[in-house]
């Protein structure tokens, strides 16, 4: 009796993960043709975000403004649909994505081979750089790549920090977030973290929790970009946009706005 | 007429037969003691006249209305029970009362259900009420605890609980009243407050069957004695004839275990 | 920043989190605790059928980690092709709901059943000689004998609910933790300050408190009998 119990149960399992399998192909399919009918029939961008100064962050009266977010606004009104913005947890960007609860993941997104395999994503249109932080009283040892050697470094699970990191083959901890690399290096529980230069500048330094920690070495320059679905056809949509943006001064100006004109791509 | 008729009512749990062919009838105001080692069938047989069990075989018949027909199975209905519960009422070895009422609301609870469910009650609420209640502060009266109503069960002695739940059985006025070893489950010194009211009950002809060890009170209060071994009823007469002059080699064992001990 | 300056906007986003927080917690209590006495009725059936198939159900929600059936009733309607909860907090919270109501519920059934199972045989048995049908017996008398007896692990399972809450971040519901992070990352003007994070202990301590007391006084208020 309870092996035949534990053999139905088994049964049952496998049959929800095959039609859960099933289910994301075929829903992939179908809606790879008509994404962009898919978005104007509801009248919404779900644009996934997270709070990341100054991409995607919140004004005083609650709205979302930030270069992304701006940008976002622009392309929705081109589609005749409102953005609509969601935070989200990054590392389920992709889940929230194929699962539809998202429309695109538009939040200085650096283009990892792991993000380009599984969206459908735009040409770039910023460049960013991995850069390490170190606490300030060190910095001068550690002003080149030969002298990182020894040290033990914090990354984003995932990110393309700790992807840098793993290809000279140094020491990495695995951290949820970058703000909590950040941490490991002010506890001193890591000697030193990787994170985004974006990120850098706006977290480190002067009146943060961070004032004794600096930036040094970038490790490399990498780019940014917006991810859709695979097969959406609103990947060529936005990357029209883009162009017609970047020829009418759109772009440069909120560049300019929101102080990333030096990491635009040309 | 009799005021109970049981006719060849059998049980079985399983394989073990615990009721066979039992038969005997019960007149208005008598008193018929259950006696017997455990294991006997006293206890099932109660069980059966409360409908807490379902005998498998026989007729049970009160005031001439059939109450249980195995051959019939319009009898053996779930929603006639609860009417036909109400012919009997049982006190149990445990007491069984309910902890989070007083001694009085314990003995008010059912028949408060009960008059909920007729038509009038709604514009008669008050004045039911209140005849409930004096109702059921009589019957404590009557059973010695007119100062003890507001207590709780857990406030109360082992003979003091057991006289509220015979308060209880009696608010509904049944025809038929059953003890499942009242004194059984109290301190030796608290036997005879609870033995006192059954006994009182029985001098104002109150019809009773009553499950019972104590041999002594038995032959005093009874009228009716059944004497039951294996299921069986191995013998069924008056008090004298069963404790003073018993027929059986069983009987005359099973007795002088008792006043030997 | 000053601290100074800090401390309101830190507050106000804290409490925002917090109201998130409370919601889920409120709404997963009025839908559990209703929800878990269906169930355990349903593993305490006498037609085994649906007494194996609830008992399969809560060997299930019960084995596996909140987390993961957070993950699974969100996303997996979107993957399977069909997103009945929308991209919006709205659609979060909902689907967090039902995750929660259903995980707790099931708890519950198995607080409650030993509740049930707890009232002696004979209470019902004097009920039915009273002439009571089930569900006076049910209301009148073994429910609060019942309640008595679950109240203090219900009170253990509705303290963990409250820490429990936090995992809804995992499908982005900003409660109190987010808000708390959101901090470190960057939000409102302040960026790389980890206080708020650690501060949102004291929500939590606070709120445990008042339901320690409160749930301290109904466990006092039922010792009138035993």
């Amino acid at each position: 009796m309870k092996r035949k119990l534990l053999s139905v149960v088994l049964c049952a399992g496998l049959v929800v993960s095959v039609m859960a399998g099933c289910g994301s192909k075929s829903g992939g399919d179908s809606e790879a043709a008509s994404d962009m009918d898919y978005v104007k029939e509801k009248g919404t961008l779900v644009v996934g975000i997270t709070n990341f100064e100054p991409m995607d962050y919140k004004d005083e009266n609650g709205e979302w403004i930030g270069f992304d977010a701006d940008l976002a606004k622009e392309f929705a009104d081109s589609l005749g649909v409102e953005a609509e913005f969601v935070e989200i947890d990054w590392d389920n960007k992709i889940l929230e994505l194929e699962g539809q609860t998202v429309d695109c993941i538009w939040n200085g997104m650096t283009l990892t081979p792991e993000v380009t395999s599984a969206m459908e994503c735009t040409d770039s249109y910023l460049a960013n750089a991995q850069v390490v932080v170190v606490p300030a009283d060190v910095a001068d040892q550690y002003q080149d790549e030969e002298s990182l050697a020894d040290l033990n470094f914090a990354a984003e699970a995932g990110s393309a920090g700790e992807a840098e990191l793993e290809a000279r083959e140094l020491n990495v901890t695995p951290v949820t977030a970058q703000a909590d690399a950040l941490m490991e290096v002010a506890a001193g529980t890591s000697d030193a973290a990787v994170i985004d230069l974006l990120m850098a500048a706006a977290m480190i330094g002067e009146g943060t929790s961070y004032a004794d920690l600096t930036y040094t070495v970038s490790l490399n320059s990498e780019e940014y970009g917006v991810g859709f679905r695979k097969g959406s056809d609103l990947t060529a949509e936005l990357n029209d946009f883009f162009a017609k943006a970047y020829e009418d001064g759109t772009i440069q100006e909120l560049a300019e706005k929101y102080g990333v004109h030096d990491m635009l791509v040309k | 007429m009799a005021i109970l008729e049981v006719q060849h009512v059998s049980k079985s749990f399983g394989n073990k037969e615990v009721l066979k062919d039992i038969s005997f009838s019960l007149e208005k105001g008598q008193v018929l003691s259950l006696i017997g080692s455990s294991g006997s069938g006293k206890t099932t047989l109660l069980r059966c006249l409360n409908f807490l069990e379902r005998p498998d075989g026989g007729v049970i018949r009160v005031n001439g209305e059939t109450l249980f027909d195995a051959g019939d199975a319009v009898t053996g209905q779930e929603s006639e029970i609860r009417k036909k519960r109400l012919h009997f009422g049982l006190v149990f070895q445990s007491f069984n009362l309910f902890p989070q009422y007083t001694a009085l609301q314990n003995v008010m609870l059912a028949k408060e259900l009960l008059e909920k469910e007729k038509p009038d009650y709604k514009w008669r609420k008050k004045e039911i009420h209140a005849q409930i209640e004096a109702e059921a502060k009589e019957l404590l009266d009557q059973m010695g605890l007119s100062d003890r109503m507001d207590n709780y069960p857990h406030q109360l002695s082992g003979g003091q609980c057991q006289r509220v739940a015979i308060a209880r059985a009696l608010a509904l006025k049944p025809d038929i009243l059953c003890f499942d070893e009242p004194t059984s489950a109290l301190d030796p010194e608290l036997t005879g407050e609870v033995l006192k009211v059954i006994k009182s009950l029985a001098d104002q002809e109150t019809t009773m069957i009553i499950v019972t060890h104590e041999m002594a009170f038995a032959r005093d209060v009874s009228s009716q004695v059944i004497f039951m071994d294996d299921g069986h009823i191995m013998e069924q007469g008056t008090p004298e004839e069963v404790f003073i002059n018993p027929k059986k080699e069983r009987t005359k064992q099973f007795l002088s275990r008792y006043t030997e001990g | 920043m000053e601290f100074s300056e800090q401390l309101p906007i830190v507050v106000q986003a804290l409490n925002q989190g917090f109201l998130q927080t409370l919601k889920l917690f409120f709404v997963t209590l009025l839908g559990a605790i209703p929800l878990g006495l269906i169930i355990s009725f349903g593993s305490m059936s006498r037609f085994r059928p649906l007494s194996y198939l609830t008992k399969i159900v809560v060997w299930i929600i019960r084995g596996t980690p909140l987390m993961i059936q957070l993950l699974i009733i969100y996303f997996m309607p979107g993957l399977m092709g069909n997103n009945i909860w929308g991209g919006g907090e709205s659609g979060r919270f909902l689907a967090a709901s039902v995750a929660f109501v259903f995980n707790y519920a099931c708890y519950f059934s198995e607080i409650y059943r030993g509740g049930i199972q707890g009232v002696p045989k004979g209470q019902e048995e004097a009920g039915l000689v009273l002439g009571m049908t089930k569900s006076q017996i049910f209301f009148k008398i073994t429910l609060l004998q019942m309640i008595k007896r679950i109240v203090p692990p219900m009170s253990n399972e509705i303290i963990t609910l409250v820490k429990d809450t936090s995992l809804a971040r995992i499908i982005a519901l900003q409660e109190v933790i987010w808000a708390g992070q959101s901090f470190m990352k960057g939000n409102q003007g302040i960026a790389g300050v980890i206080w708020p994070l650690f501060f949102t202990a004291v929500y939590y301590l606070i709120f445990n408190g008042i339901l320690t007391v409160l749930l301290g006084r109904l466990e006092k208020k039922l010792e009138y009998f035993r």
